[in-house]
């Protein structure tokens, strides 16, 4: 059966979702996500690598043994990392000094290495592509989503370069927003919501089978 | 047959003391110490705790209301929140901590782990807790020296623990105002008689079990008695280190919380023993002045396992537990 | 006279005892008598009589099938109507009964021969067969079969004989009124007792509550050696056996299927001992116990019953319902059964009806698990209600099973303080037989 690209692209935002419905790729998305900004770039990064990364594998998936696959997705995903982590460094100096380690760290971010093992190793070319830009994407909002929440409460306001929304807070900001308690909070709290929407959808659909 | 009987399992009697009872009780409890902080900080303290029982209460009833379970605000314990989150704030605070605090403890801290019974940390603290780290300078600065029904000063005073610990410059008050309440502080922790009222009153309504309470307060006299003075030893100043902070109320109201505390007799005194040492752990050689709330929450995650390492000895086991030894 | 002591956990409750003050009257022949053939714990009676047969009062109508088990006899004269299923209240469930139809003449067999008034002429084996032969059983609500602990093991001597006059639940008046009326009988049966297990001393323990038979008690056991009296502070579950001679002896009971014969006690209750002083002297078997009705009734009362009796005859001689009843209870109100129906008859074991109306029967709904302990506390046995009940709830009896589930009395005493009001006894109950068909389950599968 011919999977639909269309579907492939689309799972990553709700159904498959990585970080609320997989959790995966828990650590960049708690360590990171203190500004919208941060929480973009690292997307970026994960999207780029992403893709890259499925793209190879599906491609070679079918000289790859077995026995050696994990090596072979370590290379095709070190890759991209390396040409990211250059083309930041070079580029974007400063929020390179902000995401610090995490950028070499994608080569261990579990949604890469998830997805080349469970789905470009066995899909066509192009349905991993699809699968690697949408989970990426999606990876990208739930990032933008957590740190715009967090850096809004935490900070009173949102900062884009030398943009600010509200210019002024208009409430007094909650540091915790900003610390590992406010990100684990604030996930919760979305993994929560989500899962209840889905759960209704989920009741509404089988009440209309029924 | 014309009578409808009833049937059900024995036992048929049952006590009084259903839960909205205790809880109720524990309320009563509170009022000495909710009196003795409206008569040393004035409205404003009566404010704080008036927005932070109904924030508690409204935000516990939108929540039910919303997931469609019971009602439960009649039971009175998002009462007992409210009012334990207040006396845990300094009187300087701006009202929407309360609010948002009591809000915090009600839905993050109880709500969402279950309800009543399924928190595995004490709400109002986890709320405290929540405060401290989102607003940390309302939550250590805003102190101010006590008046006389609203007598208040605004500028900020030092608190006990904060001069004990040679954080701030300042004379420590003397005994009897430390013992009265005449001292800066938390709005329910300043005045111990107040609290000790009410503290009395629940081991006399047998609500609470005086060995959570003993056990902190005699655990933290002894090793600040022993280890209060650095460089030497049993020259602390015990009493004051007994008399000030939260100790009193964390010790009668918040330890001794039935959810999170341990269900047999020889756990509670462990509990409380554990309590005491956290607070003089972090008191004497820790970043805050102030200990008792994390050294409640610190155990209260300590609490099942207590429960399921302190075990009472079963009725008849002796003979057996003899005979397993001699295998 | 030894120091009043009293039990660490249970609980004091409010004793209600409205009908301590009420002599022991006779309750009469009822129309109809129903005998079932279980009315003791252990292997049920095989009836030996048919539809249409005459019996006479103290006649045998159910025979013993084994060692744990006792005779069921006629407790008045009349015509054998049918052998039956009727609704047993205890078991819950029908079982086999004989039902008689009493000649209101109370005619007695002719079997029945006068005994001794002289214990030192019979022999520990001839009380232990004079106890087997009345049908005794434990009067104090477990209905144990008397002979069965009359002959504890060769190799576990026995020390102390307990009498049990604690009478610890609520409102039952049952055993204080034979105390108060027949004190010299209960001796007499008691010191019987002692003789057939050998036990040098006996203890006649009774709670504070009833000043009066302390009185009788103290008076009957004078001069008596080796019987001594020891007053109780009461306090709920008390009279239970292992609580009694925890707190009475400071001994305990090794957990099921240990018995009080292991730490080298006996406990019987003060009704056993008059029954089998009945049986001595005048040859009588177990046909008639006294039963107090009480809580909700026009005139609480304290009546000897004929066994068969049906509940809804008694309430009409108590002066019938006061207010609109909720619930009747057969035994006490901590550890009783609530009827379904009053056609119900007495049994052996039957030591009240207790009538509650609508307004004090609790129906709350149960709140969730605040983990207060207050069970915890209260256990007598010293077990954890909280994850026995929790861990049944769930349907983890592995789990309960670890929490010592079996050792549970059913005392109710978790319960009663449980301010959530659940129903702890009912979920460790639940987790108890569920404990149970698993090792039976296992042992058929081992065996098969």
């Amino acid at each position: 059966m011919k999977r639909s690209v269309f579907y492939d692209f689309t799972k990553g935002f709700i159904e498959e979702n990585p970080t609320f419905r997989l959790v995966i790729g828990m650590c960049p998305t708690l360590a990171v996500t203190t500004s919208v900004v941060n929480g973009f770039w690292m997307g970026l990064s994960v999207i780029f690598v992403l893709v890259f990364a499925n793209v190879f594998v599906s491609l070679l998936r079918k000289v790859t043994p077995d026995e050696i696959r994990l090596p072979v997705f370590v290379i095709l995903i070190a890759t991209p990392v390396v040409i990211v982590e250059l083309v930041m460094k070079a580029y974007l100096p400063a929020m390179y000094e902000i995401l610090g380690i995490f950028v070499p760290l994608i080569v261990v971010n579990c949604i890469i290495i998830a997805r080349a093992e469970a789905f470009a190793f066995k899909q066509p070319v192009l349905n991993s592509l699809a699968d690697g830009l949408g989970i990426g994407a999606g990876y990208t909002l739930n990032l933008i989503l957590i740190s715009g929440i967090r850096e809004f409460l935490g900070t009173g306001q949102i900062t884009i370069g030398s943009f600010r929304f509200p210019a002024t807070p208009f409430f007094e900001p909650a540091a915790v927003m900003l610390t590992p308690p406010g990100g684990f909070i604030c996930l919760g709290l979305l993994m929560a919501i989500l899962n209840v929407l889905l759960a209704r959808r989920e009741r509404k659909t089988k009440a209309q089978a029924v | 047959m014309t009578e409808r009987l009833v049937v059900s399992p024995s036992p048929h009697w049952k006590t009084d003391k259903t839960v909205p009872a205790l809880m109720l009780d524990v309320v009563i409890a509170l009022m000495p110490a909710v009196i003795a902080s409206i008569v040393f900080f004035g409205w404003k303290a009566l404010a704080i705790i008036l927005t932070s029982v109904s924030s508690a209460v409204i935000s516990e009833a939108i929540y039910e209301k919303a997931v469609k379970r019971d009602i439960t605000i009649k039971d009175y314990s998002a009462v007992i929140t409210g009012i334990l989150l207040a006396m845990n704030m300094p009187p300087g605070v701006p009202l929407w901590m309360p609010a948002i605090g009591s809000a915090f403890a009600i839905v993050i801290a109880k709500q969402l782990f279950g309800g009543l019974g399924c928190n595995f940390v004490n709400p109002a603290l986890a709320g405290r807790a929540f405060l401290m780290a989102a607003w940390p300078l309302h939550m250590t600065r805003d102190w101010l020296a006590p008046g006389f029904f609203g007598g208040v000063d605004a500028g900020a005073s030092p608190t006990p623990l904060a001069v004990l610990k040679g954080e701030s410059s300042g004379v420590l008050p003397g005994l009897w105002d430390m013992l009265l309440g005449n001292r800066a502080g938390c709005l329910g922790e300043t005045s111990i008689i107040a609290i000790l009222i009410g503290g009395i009153y629940l081991i006399w309504k047998e609500v609470i079990d005086p060995r959570i309470p003993l056990g902190f307060i005699g655990t933290v006299f002894v090793l600040t008695w022993v280890f209060g003075k650095p460089g030497a030893f049993f020259q602390g100043n015990a009493v004051y280190h007994v008399l000030s902070g939260g100790l009193f109320l964390g010790a009668f109201f918040m330890a001794t919380d039935y959810v999170t505390s341990p269900v047999t007799a020889r756990g509670r005194l462990l509990m409380g023993i554990g309590c005491g040492a956290i607070t003089v752990l972090i008191r004497l050689w820790g970043g805050y002045p102030e200990g008792v709330s994390y050294s409640i929450l610190l155990m209260n995650l300590v609490t099942p396992l207590i429960d399921r390492v302190v075990v009472p000895r079963y009725y008849g086991w002796k003979h057996e537990a003899r005979k397993e030894k001699a295998l | 006279m030894l120091r009043a002591r009293t039990l660490s956990g249970g609980v004091h409750l409010d004793d209600r005892k409205i009908s301590s003050g009420k002599p022991v009257e006779f309750a009469g022949i009822p129309p109809e008598i129903v005998l079932f053939m279980s009315q003791h714990t252990g292997a049920p009676a095989k009836p030996v009589v048919k539809p249409g047969d005459r019996v006479l009062a103290g006649q045998v109508v159910g025979e013993a099938q084994s060692f744990v088990s006792a005779p069921v006899h006629a407790s008045t004269s009349g015509i054998v109507k049918a052998v039956e299923n009727r609704y047993h209240p205890i078991l819950a469930k029908p079982s086999t009964a004989v039902v008689i139809e009493p000649d209101g003449k109370g005619e007695i067999w002719e079997g029945i021969a006068p005994g001794s008034d002289d214990i030192s002429a019979l022999s520990p084996e001839d009380i232990v067969k004079i106890a087997r032969n009345a049908g005794l059983v434990g009067l104090g609500g477990a209905a144990f079969p008397t002979a069965v602990k009359l002959s504890p093991p060769k190799d576990k001597p026995i020390d102390v004989y307990l009498l049990n006059g604690a009478e610890c639940e609520p409102y039952l008046t049952c055993d204080a009124r034979l105390m108060v009326e027949e004190a010299d009988e209960i001796v007499f049966g008691f010191m019987a007792m002692m003789k057939a297990v050998g036990a040098p001393r006996g203890i006649v323990c009774i709670e504070d509550n009833k000043p009066e038979a302390i009185m009788a008690m103290e008076r009957a056991i004078s001069g008596k050696p080796g019987i001594e009296l020891c007053v109780l502070k009461t306090r709920y579950p008390q009279g239970g056996e292992k609580q009694l001679i925890q707190v009475v002896l400071g001994r305990e009971v090794p957990p099921p299927p240990g018995l009080p014969f292991d730490v080298g006690v006996v406990v019987s209750n003060v009704g056993t001992a008059y029954a089998l002083a009945k049986a001595i002297r005048t040859g009588m078997p177990l046909v008639d116990r006294v039963v107090t009705v009480t809580g909700a009734v026009r005139s609480p009362s304290n009546f000897r019953v004929l066994l068969g009796t049906p509940v809804s005859f008694l309430i009409e001689k108590a002066g019938g319902y006061a207010g609109e009843p909720g619930k009747v209870i057969m035994g006490g109100p901590m550890m009783g059964i609530s009827l379904p129906r009053t056609d119900v008859p007495v049994v052996k074991g039957t030591t009240g009806i207790v009538v509650m109306t609508r307004d004090e029967v609790n129906l709350d709904k149960p709140l969730p698990c605040i983990r207060c302990g207050r069970c915890v506390d209260a256990c007598p046995l010293r077990l954890l209600p909280v994850w026995i009940a929790a861990y049944s709830d769930r349907g983890t009896y592995e789990e309960a099973e670890k929490y010592r589930a079996l050792d549970c009395c059913e005392c109710g005493v978790c319960a009663y303080r449980c301010p959530s009001r659940r129903p702890l006894v009912q979920s460790i109950r639940l987790a108890k037989q569920a404990i149970m068909e698993e090792r039976r389950a296992r042992a058929q599968k081992a065996s098969g």
